[in-house]
């Protein structure tokens, strides 16, 4: 099963379409899947390259997202993975290349409007309004996509809707015991947990997560991690996420994607990556290396 | 688990604002019978207070009608820098071109009321307008020192002597009329109440606007900019909408300045008045609103006593009152006082279960 997906290889600009097909996928003629998978892709980027004066922090990454499935992407410290969310995201502007959304080119959109296309991102540093409380940082994420916001002689409570949706969101989160509190008050596992719901609030379609278990207590990751899981499968969403922690990445990606020195290393489902021996020797060999000198 | 959201009012909405706004509406019933009250105090009348007297009564309603202005123009600061978080230094523009125009408009052209108040709002408008061209480019304290450069422009333009038919130079604009309705000095309880009701419909729009979702999103500005863009917003027409609102506010407080004071000082346009706002917000316990009030207040009274019993002295000692303010009271005097309310609560009902716990055991 050793199919680990080398970038140059020509197989390997073909995306499986899920675990289960990847056999069958093989032995089908790539022209016809190409085409087919064009039509599907939810996210797709196009030799995109960041530069930050001689340093190349991403180069020529172009990789195609399937909907509904959770998409991985992970390497070593310094890969790029976070400049390339940012790229994605439109945090950054790209030195080169392209991201479409949906077929939509949105490399050059203002930062508001990418929200309202539907996509949500959270950040590696926790990102949230830290003197207001869980109620209201999510009654805020809801209200960002809704109308009325320049009503300003209206008391929010008549917006009953937004504050429905974001009692809907909280449960979801399970912060319903701190939803009155300020989220500054909250656990970092429960700023994460908020953090989600932010993102959630909007109901996306893509939600990009930059390692969103980051320095939260180990009890505290699975408890996340199905959470995530349950909210790609319930809402049929898209997940992109930066992982650190390799039990996460193996347990719940569909795919993965292999980022080293800025540049695609390898691509493939969990099993293929963990069996491909390029990755290991970059990734899991520079992890042996660490504790080697540790 | 079901929902734990407190269960929305059915009361009806007087009452319920009745209730939400206990102490704003007494603070508001005392000082509707403060001449009066100051009147009786002074051994006068109640007749000489309605008559406009020359007394105490008198005098403090001028000295109320000043801290009305004052607190306009710091709840104007507070929604710009407490609410939205725009550090601006340059807000004593805004006042002083509301007392400017209404200056020039009375004396030169001999308008009336109406038509300046409305001029007034426009200017407001234009200003912030103005000031918007540099807001999506500039963050934090560039912003504030942007906002100082266009306002000290606007401090030399008048004083210039090319305007000095019109705006006094540096002397200030004297000789300014009133309409005789509106005369400080022979209607001064009319003018008191007018200024009471305007500060207070301004107070309870501004509560109104940070309860709002705009005001929200106003807050989640200032709490973090970058979040709420993530989330959708667009920020530049939010922060505009707050900027436009304090602008006009401002310029509707200098023109009541104009209205009221005898002479208009090239002062009040000056970066000192800024401060001046920035301090009364700051004491007053920022992004409170109601600190606002109690600040200015505060601040008015405070230089005015202290001068009074202190004479030259009095700067310095003012200077040790903020420092001890801001030591004691870092977050105003609101700020601290609504963050400690839940101790002192705790500790009053402490006390009296502890209280009734001994009672019921013996």
């Amino acid at each position: 099963m050793c199919r680990g997906l080398i970038k140059s290889a020509p197989a390997l600009s073909i995306t499986p379409l899920s675990r289960s097909s990847t056999t069958s996928e093989e032995t089908a003629p790539p022209l016809l899947e190409l085409e087919f998978e064009t039509d599907n892709h939810i996210v797709e980027t196009k030799r995109l390259g960041k530069e930050f004066g001689a340093l190349v922090a991403v180069a020529n990454v172009s990789i195609k997202v399937q909907p509904n499935t959770i998409h991985a992407i992970i390497g070593p410290n310094g890969a790029g993975k976070t400049t390339f969310f940012n790229l994605l995201s439109g945090n950054l502007p790209p030195s080169q290349g392209r991201v479409f959304y949906k077929g939509r080119d949105i490399t050059h959109l203002p930062l508001h409007r990418t929200a309202h296309l539907g996509i949500g991102r959270s950040f590696q540093i926790t990102n949230i309004f830290p003197s207001l409380t869980v109620l209201e940082n999510i009654r805020l994420a809801c209200q960002a996509l809704g109308r009325g916001n320049f009503r300003f002689m209206r008391s929010h409570k008549y917006f009953k809707a937004f504050e429905e949706r974001a009692w809907e969101v909280i449960h979801q989160v399970m912060l319903e015991k701190e939803a009155l509190l300020p989220a500054r008050a909250l656990s970092h596992g429960g700023q994460r947990k908020l953090e989600l719901g932010i993102i959630l609030a909007a109901d996306p379609e893509v939600l990009l997560l930059d390692e969103p278990t980051a320095g939260m207590a180990a009890e505290q990751v699975p408890e996340l991690i199905n959470l995530i899981r349950e909210v790609q499968q319930t809402g049929n969403k898209t997940v992109m996420l930066v992982e650190h922690n390799m039990n996460v990445v193996m347990s719940i990606s569909d795919y993965i994607t292999v980022m080293h020195q800025g540049q695609v290393l390898a691509e493939g489902t969990p099993a293929e990556i963990a069996a491909n021996k390029v990755v290991q020797g970059a990734y899991l060999g520079q992890l042996y290396t660490d504790l080697k000198v540790n | 688990m079901e929902k734990s959201l407190p269960s929305p009012t059915t009361q009806n909405p007087f009452s319920a604002f009745i209730k939400n706004n206990r102490g704003v509406l007494i603070t508001i019933l005392c000082l509707l019978l403060l001449p009066f009250a100051l009147a009786l105090v002074d051994g006068q009348p109640i007749s000489s207070v309605l008559a406009n007297d020359p007394g105490q009564s008198k005098f403090y309603q001028g000295l109320a009608i000043e801290i009305f202005i004052l607190a306009i123009f710091a709840l104007s600061y507070d929604l710009l820098f407490g609410i939205t978080g725009l550090l601006s230094f340059g807000h004593a523009m805004f006042f002083g071109v509301g007392a400017y125009l209404t200056g020039i408009m009375l004396k030169s052209f001999g308008w009336g009321i109406l038509p300046i108040l409305c001029l007034v709002f426009v200017a407001g408008v234009i200003m912030a307008l103005l000031f918007s061209v540099v807001l999506p480019r500039v963050k934090g304290i560039t912003f504030a020192l942007v906002t100082l450069g266009l306002a000290q422009v606007f401090y030399i333009v008048i004083q210039s002597r090319e305007l000095a038919d019109y705006a006094g130079a540096e002397i200030g604009l004297q000789g300014v009329t009133p309409p005789d309705f509106l005369n400080p000095i022979s209607q001064r309880l009319r003018v008191y109440y007018l200024g009471l009701v305007v500060l207070f419909l301004v107070y309870f729009f501004y509560k109104r606007f940070v309860d709002s979702p705009t005001g929200h999103v106003c807050v989640a500005i200032r709490e973090n900019e970058d979040r709420a863009t993530m989330l959708g917003f667009n920020t530049f027409y939010f922060k505009l909408v707050a900027l436009i609102i304090s602008a006009i506010t401002a310029a509707l407080a200098g023109a009541m300045h104009g209205l009221f004071s005898p002479i208009i000082r090239p002062g009040i346009a000056s970066s000192h008045y800024t401060i001046a706002a920035l301090l009364m917000v700051l004491m007053g316990g920022i992004g409170t609103l109601d600190g606002a009030l109690i600040g200015a207040a505060t601040f008015r009274l405070l230089s005015f006593w202290l001068e009074k019993w202190f004479g030259g002295a009095s700067q310095v000692i003012i200077g040790l009152v903020y420092i001890l303010l801001v030591l004691f009271l870092p977050y105003g005097i609101v700020g601290t006082w609504r963050s400690r309310q839940l101790q002192i609560k705790q500790g009053w009902s402490n006390l009296i279960s502890r209280f009734t716990g001994k009672r019921e055991s013996v």
